[in-house]
């Protein structure tokens, strides 16, 4: 017989004979002094695979172009030491390429939290609505004379905040039930469109064309002040992003569950979209729906890491790798002719989403907050 | 003593009211089953117990203090509540599952102390899933993935447990498995329990304070012997019986009567 008494007691001493320790299955423990993290040993291991991936995709979508620049002078211009090349890759790569590295985390940041909180992987914020209202307004916008980059990406938040809420309006019955969430998502996503297109006839000629190439999601001519405000906006959520990976380990289990665990289910779901809706709506903003990046990456992350929950560090890591290397395709694909980005994601992500839909099937549905 | 209270509680969903002005009283240190026909607003009310389901009307109170005015961490430290039917994140592990049970006691600074660990072992222990630690919940049988949720339920090191119709989907041996647990745990650790059952012979084995409920209000409560009697089971469940000592622990058996009309 134990001898123990209740629980938890600062000074209850260790029982003897000690079992085994169990942690976590897969993860390891940092500590310092009373602190301590648990980290997922593959997640970490994949995420240095990524680090390295992406930097062999920037160094070759730096050197790879219309000319050629060898890695050595590539190297020279990033370190900001004189080089022959610097127009070409200072100019006109580097900070296209940041763009698109920023564009990519960001959507895939994104596509992780709205997944997770939808519990549903074809939940990502290109699929149910939110770039679509980001592009609705921003097309609005164009076509009544609003053209400056300064503004746009705050037009395009806006436009994702109000398709988001609408989605959630229109959604709500007593509780979220992610099947009616992804459902009434792709109906406002289609209406969405329709809009866009109707605001692009309405316009004047040269407007639609700039509004076109826009929508299909384009880095073409993207430079320093759209990396800023992508870089800045990151850097500011930063904080709101490790809360979010924490977050999102209760509020993957069921809605009962996580309650009865002491989690403030409302606000933290809330919290964690509307950190997703702003960095789609952000990224959205500054080169148009890449179509597919948020839906993509953060399976993809998952599939690698294997963890119950979708990981925030590599699913943003794997959307900038795809989005660098998809940008690197684009420019060089039919060259001279240098296609939109948003044109390759879409063809790997059409075919993917199919087989999701398929697949969905033998997945039973879930709720989402409250009792059904 | 009783920590735990309901008074006057009107319960609903949304029009459809489920409980009237429902007064109970948990007592501390023993195991308290709430047993009625389908329906009758058993499981409701431990939801309300355990602040899943806001009153309508009346309160829950823990330690004279209404649930609704108290942080759900802090209830979640004092409150553990395993749900009918849980569902666990895809291709989670049993130990990751279990650890999560220490959530309430976790900060983000401080995700795994030397405390969560002993707390995850013993649950673990204790429940028999220390040998399934690494497997992926989903693979699991009914039975061990029962085990593995009572595991997370009882790494939250709550004082008061409540239990919504933990022997489902089990068959009879992995029920009276599951059972035996919740009174070990009771003996053992003197933890207030509260289970919801819908086998009144289950409920009158295992109970020290039986509540029987119908139609959202309380018929009868007390110890199983006082309160499992013909009348009542005729009254609550509508059904024709004999009841006689429970031949190896002596509780009340109840023996529905004459089916064939003899």
């Amino acid at each position: 017989m134990s001898t123990r008494t209740a629980v938890g007691g600062d000074s209850t001493t260790v029982p003897t004979p000690t079992p085994e320790r169990r942690r976590p299955a897969g993860y390891s423990v940092l500590r310092t002094g009373r602190a301590s993290f648990l980290v997922h040993r593959r997640a970490v291991t994949v995420a240095a695979v990524l680090t390295l991936l992406l930097a062999a995709a920037t160094l070759a979508y730096l050197c790879v172009g219309e000319s050629f620049v060898p890695p050595g002078e590539a190297l020279k211009v990033v370190l900001g030491r004189p080089s022959p090349d610097e127009l070409v890759v200072g100019t006109l790569r580097l900070p296209r390429m940041v763009v698109g590295l920023l564009v990519g985390a960001a959507f895939g940041i994104a596509g992780a939290l709205v997944q997770t909180v939808a519990r549903n992987p074809l939940a990502s914020p290109d699929i149910i609505g939110i770039s679509q209202g980001a592009s609705a307004l921003t097309v609005g916008a164009l076509t009544f004379g609003v053209t400056s980059y300064a503004v746009l990406p705050y037009v395009s938040i806006a436009g994702g905040l109000v398709a988001a809420a609408l989605v959630y309006v229109f959604a709500w019955r007593g509780g979220l039930q992610a099947t009616r969430f992804v459902l009434i998502g792709i109906g406002f996503a289609i209406a969405l469109r329709s809009i866009t297109t109707l605001f692009m006839t309405k316009g004047d000629y040269l407007v639609a064309q700039q509004a076109q190439i826009w929508m299909t999601g384009s880095l073409n001519g993207r430079s320093w002040p759209e990396a800023q405000l992508l870089g800045s906006t990151l850097l500011i959520l930063l904080p709101a992003i490790a809360w979010a990976a924490r977050a999102q380990r209760t509020v993957s289990m069921d809605d009962d569950t996580a309650t009865a665990l002491g989690v403030r289910l409302g606000r933290v779901r809330l919290g964690l979209v509307l950190v997703g809706v702003v960095l789609a709506s952000v990224a959205t903003g500054t080169a148009g729906p890449v179509d597919f990046v948020a839906l993509l990456a953060p399976q993809i992350a998952r599939r690698m890491t294997r963890t119950a929950q979708i990981p925030l560090v590599c699913s943003a890591l794997t959307g900038a790798v795809v989005v660098v290397l998809a940008d690197l395709l684009a420019r060089r694909l039919f060259s001279p002719t240098e296609l939109p980005v948003g044109v390759l994601t879409a063809a790997v992500g059409a075919p993917y989403l199919i087989w999701l839909i398929g697949k969905r099937h033998s997945i039973r549905s879930r709720t989402v907050g409250g009792k059904s | 003593m009783t920590r735990l209270q309901a008074r006057e509680l009107t319960l609903a969903y949304e029009e459809r009211t489920v409980v009237h002005g429902l007064d109970l009283d948990i007592p501390d240190g023993q195991v308290t089953v709430i047993v009625g026909p389908n329906a009758c607003g058993k499981s409701t009310t431990l939801r309300a117990l355990g602040r899943l389901l806001k009153p309508r009307a009346g309160s829950v109170l823990l330690d004279g203090t209404a649930l609704a005015k108290l942080p759900t961490k802090r209830i979640a430290q004092q409150i553990g509540l395993l749900p009918q039917s849980p569902v666990a994140p895809e291709a989670i592990t049993v130990a990751d599952l279990v650890a999560r049970g220490r959530q309430p006691h976790q900060h983000w600074w401080q995700q795994w102390s030397d405390e969560d660990e002993r707390a995850v072992t013993e649950a673990m222990s204790r429940t028999d899933v220390a040998e399934l630690a690494e497997r992926p919940v989903d693979e699991l049988s009914g039975g061990q993935r029962q085990r593995v949720w009572i595991a997370m339920a009882l790494a939250q090191e709550t004082e008061l447990l409540l239990l919504d119709e933990p022997t489902t989907f089990l068959d009879i041996s992995h029920q009276v498995e599951v059972l035996d647990l919740v009174r070990q745990l009771n003996h053992d650790r003197g933890r207030t329990v509260v289970v919801v059952l819908h086998d009144l012979n289950q409920a009158a084995r295992y109970a020290d304070h039986l509540v029987a409920m119908r139609a959202g209000e309380v018929v009868a409560s007390g110890a199983p012997s006082k309160v499992v009697t013909a009348e009542l089971v005729r009254e609550v469940f509508g059904l024709d019986c004999v009841v006689v000592p429970d031949p190896v622990t002596g509780s009340p058996l109840v023996v529905p009567g004459a089916p064939w009309g003899a």
